[in-house]
């Protein structure tokens, strides 16, 4: 006789995952009805795409095991490829004569370089933004997985990779911007739609893409790619003996996680005005593990909920010195403490809680069928 | 001739900073498989110890160099008895934990001390410059040089000649085996994470004369450090006195040929390709499987 | 007859230790041969060597016309062998019906399984897999959560969901009460015919009861071969494994 409490249909199961990203998603389209402010509304908006990164990261690391430590490279990546293209958008105040962005003028730069060119599409410019990324990732996964490189040195390995990008960037300032980055760049403009940091229509452009990425990577992980992807993660070498090519799956994750970080990266030039090569960096990769971690990497929902409760909190307090660096102490703490103790962070803390309330009722009736399952199996 | 020299000069000298810093990490790394990224923080600890002694007490650098080990010896020796002896055999999580602790240990100083740069006196004694090989050269760096060598002697020592680096040494083989033969791992691994700190904080002290103090200077050095122990191999002491000098004079020909920033990159791309084909390391002979 | 799975004098060292000596065996389709032998003769060696797990480092593996040393696990997999390992492995973080799901791999491929679609049409085989193993009630919970010998059960069933033309089996029976191993033979005898299968054991009741043809293996080599009286009887396998007392008192 089967259980009641223990198998649930399928159906109801999809529904249980999928409530909470709607839900989610309905409350981040509701906020501008709330929260009546641009300016605190262009704040939350920058959250909400470091949100978006950060389940970028869940999808590989929670899901497939992959911990990249270099997952602000596809971010930066993204950031650039818009940064670049609305450099070239600005009215020749900004650019050169020959339409060379100001600080290639400054530079003593000749001619606009090569890769610069297809910037000047925009429709390049957005395809772009998502695709290189993924292909720099599917590159740099074949390199790394299929001489079968796992655990530890995959991360190393994600780490250094960003942090090459991250010299190229500073150190080719003629042709990249350096250290500064690229600043003073056009509104984007698409079908007539005018993307002013400060306007309604950039925070729910945010919204939507929010929207799409969570139902992108929980659309994923309920396929069988992704439920493999999952096992990997699991058992990376007994995957294979079924039949799987493990690297392939891995490099498509990974690559799949990196044109969802690479969409953030786009969307956070248009929210922050310019692009710059902390984007690429040691800091933000590592505080997205935190944001992740903490929030819960097994959970789209709760690294994005992570992501932006942390870093709006970091946000909050930016304000005072004093505050800001405690705050950061006591993340520090909570990060060791989640690390040690909670391997599947608040997300899943909530659901370890919310399991054992939903299931107290049946405890009585659980003990009897348990009785009655031994009698059955010994005949 | 004389640039020839004055490369290779610059290169031991960058290599003993690598070596000296390293040092502590590949032991730790070596023995425990601990990712210890808390470890530039304990270089930060101890440039910090180095200030706080000389400012407060008013003692020289080099009278402080003892207490300083044994101060961040002891900071390394809590951190693993309270966190990372919670973690066996959970490698990526090391890596966390000790990121989180780093962080810590970084906001608890900037909430201690403040953030602004400090600065430590170089020894009056050394102040000077030396000749060598018809060059002139800062007399600390060459006592830098000379420190470093010894710290790698006491530290062979330690580890091959002593009980404590046998139980080591076994516990590194075999921990199981190790401990049906009484050999306390827990202990042993107290002490050696200590001692990986403290070498780390005696760096930090070293250092701080070259450059400003801060709450942050320890994250360079713990990315330069790991690549040093990665390209060395792991558990092979020599393999990470070899690896540093490498770095020391690659790093310091491509930056004498392109620029710094260059040079970092292009010895990070080789460590990403050595991994690739060579996870093991330069140094490590393969161990049976 | 043209053996199904022929291993032709396979060698392989590991750090100078001879695991396998010129190995030779003979399978034919729809067999169901047993492996047996002391700790240390290399049969689940030779199991790793057919499934891909480790490289020989001479000799030839050819099953079903296919020479398998030298290929990559997955292609192995594909070509048509299963393996179930020593130590049961199973994905404990996923379900049991999600392990079975894994476990049905005909489409292996990354895009054909990002079809929407690819998961739900194997509902009703996974539920008849259940019962089969007696999981039914454990489904949809998380297979960390099942004793040894439920782990042992789910194994075999993703091998049987696996669905593979030769299946390897080491030790299937390691831990398992009476009653289980009866409900394992009889599994197997139900498997062979339509699936070839090579098995490892130690329990010789359970050999006797199943095995066609019985495979001794001592040092890295094959010592003797026949049915199980035959092998009963043999001289060498007496003084090197089984002693006087026969299969039954090994």
């Amino acid at each position: 006789m089967p259980s009641k409490m223990s198998s649930q249909t399928g159906l109801s199961r999809l529904g249980a995952q999928l409530a909470p990203i709607l839900i989610v998603c309905a409350i981040v389209f509701a906020l501008p009805l709330v929260l009546n402010n641009d300016f605190l509304l262009n704040k939350v908006a920058r959250y909400l795409v470091l949100g978006i990164l950060t389940v970028s990261l869940a999808l590989s690391w929670g899901f497939g095991g992959i911990l990249n430590l270099g997952q602000a490279m596809s971010f930066g990546i993204g950031s650039y490829a818009m940064a670049m293209a609305l450099k070239l958008k600005t009215v020749p105040v900004h650019t050169g004569p020959g339409g060379l962005p100001d600080f290639m003028v400054w530079n003593n730069v000749a001619r606009l370089p090569w890769f610069w060119e297809p910037f000047k599409s925009l429709g390049f410019a957005l395809a772009a933004g998502i695709i290189l990324p993924a292909l720099v990732a599917a590159a740099l996964g074949w390199f790394i997985f299929r001489s079968r490189v796992t655990g530890v040195y995959v991360s190393i390995m994600t780490l250094a990779t960003m942090v090459v990008l991250n010299l190229v960037i500073i150190d080719q300032q003629s042709y990249t911007g350096g250290f500064n980055g690229i600043t003073d760049l056009a509104q984007l403009e698409v079908f007539g739609i005018v993307f002013d940091t400060y306007s309604r229509a950039t925070f729910y452009l945010v919204a939507s893409c929010v929207t799409l990425s969570l139902l992108v990577a929980f659309a994923f992980t309920r396929t069988k790619a992704g439920l493999v992807v999952q096992a990997i993660r699991d058992h990376e070498s007994r995957v294979r003996y079924f039949g799987y090519d493990v690297a392939a799956y891995q490099i498509f994750v990974f690559a799949l996680s990196a044109a969802i970080a690479g969409l953030a990266g786009m969307l956070y030039t248009i929210v922050m005005e310019f692009a710059s090569p902390t984007f690429l960096g040691v800091q933000l990769s590592l505080s997205v593990v935190v944001w992740c971690a903490v929030g819960g990497r097994q959970s789209l929902v709760g690294a994005f909920l992570g992501a932006v409760l942390v870093a709006g909190m970091q946000g909050a307090l930016s304000e005072s010195a004093a505050f800001l660096e405690t705050w950061t102490l006591i993340m520090g703490a909570l990060f060791v403490l989640v690390v040690l103790f909670l391997p599947k962070g608040l997300a899943g803390l909530a659901h370890d809680i919310w399991l054992w309330i939903a299931q107290r009722p049946h405890a009585v009736q659980d003990t009897a069928l348990g009785v009655g399952q031994t009698r059955e199996g010994s005949t | 001739m004389d640039q020839f020299i004055e490369q290779i000069v610059t290169g031991l000298s960058i290599g003993s900073i690598l070596l000296l810093v390293a040092m502590g990490l590949s032991i730790i790394y070596g023995s425990m498989g601990i990712i210890n990224l808390a470890h530039g923080e304990f270089v930060m600890l101890g440039a910090y110890t180095a200030w706080l002694f000389q400012s407060h007490f008013g003692l020289g650098l080099l009278a402080s160099l003892v207490p300083i080990f044994i101060v961040v010896a002891a900071i390394g020796w809590i951190i693993e008895r309270f966190v990372l002896s919670l973690l066996n055999n959970r490698p990526l999580d090391t890596i966390l934990a000790t990121w989180g602790v780093g962080i810590m240990l970084q906001q608890g100083v900037r909430l201690m001390v403040g953030s602004e740069l400090r600065y430590v006196q170089l020894p009056q004694s050394l102040s000077d410059s030396m000749d060598v090989f018809g060059l002139s050269v800062s007399s600390y760096r060459v006592f830098l040089f000379t420190v470093t060598i010894a710290l790698f002697a006491v530290t062979w020592i330690l580890m091959n000649h002593t009980t404590v680096g046998m139980k080591l040494r076994a516990i590194m083989q075999d921990r199981s085996v190790a401990a049906s033969f009484g050999i306390n791992a827990k202990r042993v691994y107290g002490l050696t994470f200590a001692y990986g700190a403290g070498l780390a904080g005696l760096a930090g002290a070293l250092v701080s004369p070259l450059k400003s103090v801060s709450p942050d200077m320890g994250t360079g050095y713990v990315i330069d450090a790991f690549m040093v122990v990665v390209l060395g191999g792991v558990q092979s002491l020599a393999g990470t006195v070899a690896s540093a000098f490498i770095l020391g004079e690659l790093s310091g020909a491509i930056a004498f040929l392109q620029n710094d920033t260059v040079a970092k990159a292009l010895v990070l791309l080789a460590i990403v390709v050595l991994i690739r084909f060579r996870p093991e390391g330069l140094f490590t002979t393969r161990v049976r499987a | 007859m043209t053996p199904y799975l022929e291993l032709r004098n396979v060698s392989v060292s590991f750090n100078g230790f001879k695991a396998l000596n010129e190995f030779n065996m003979s399978v034919s389709k729809g067999e169901l041969r047993c492996l047996i032998g002391p700790n240390g003769a290399g049969k689940t060696t030779a199991l790793d060597i057919i499934c891909g797990k480790v490289k020989p480092s001479a000799g030839s593996v050819v099953f079903d016309g296919t020479a398998l040393e030298g290929l990559e696990e997955h292609r192995i997999a594909r070509a048509g062998v299963g393996r179930k390992f020593q130590v049961p492995s199973v994905f404990r973080d996923l379900t049991v019906a999600e392990n079975l799901e894994v476990a049905r791999a005909h489409r292996p491929g990354v895009w054909a399984n990002l079809r929407w679609d690819a998961r739900r049409s194997g509902r009703k085989d996974i539920e008849r897999l259940a019962q089969l193993i007696s999981l039914t009630e454990h489904l949809d919970r998380p297979a960390a959560y099942l004793s040894h010998g439920q782990t042992q059960w789910l194994e075999i069933g993703m091998l049987v969901a696996q669905d593979a033309e030769l299946i390897l089996m080491d030790e299937p029976t390691a831990g398992m009460t009476a009653q289980e191993t009866r409900k394992t033979a009889e599994l197997f005898a139900r498997l062979k015919g339509k699936h070839t299968l090579l098995v490892v054991e130690h329990d010789m009741g359970f050999v006797k009861a199943i095995g066609d043809v019985i495979s001794v293996m001592h040092l890295g080599q094959l010592l003797a071969e026949g049915t199980a009286a035959e092998v009963e009887e043999h001289p060498e396998v007496r003084r090197a494994y089984l002693g006087s007392g026969g299969i039954t008192n090994a």
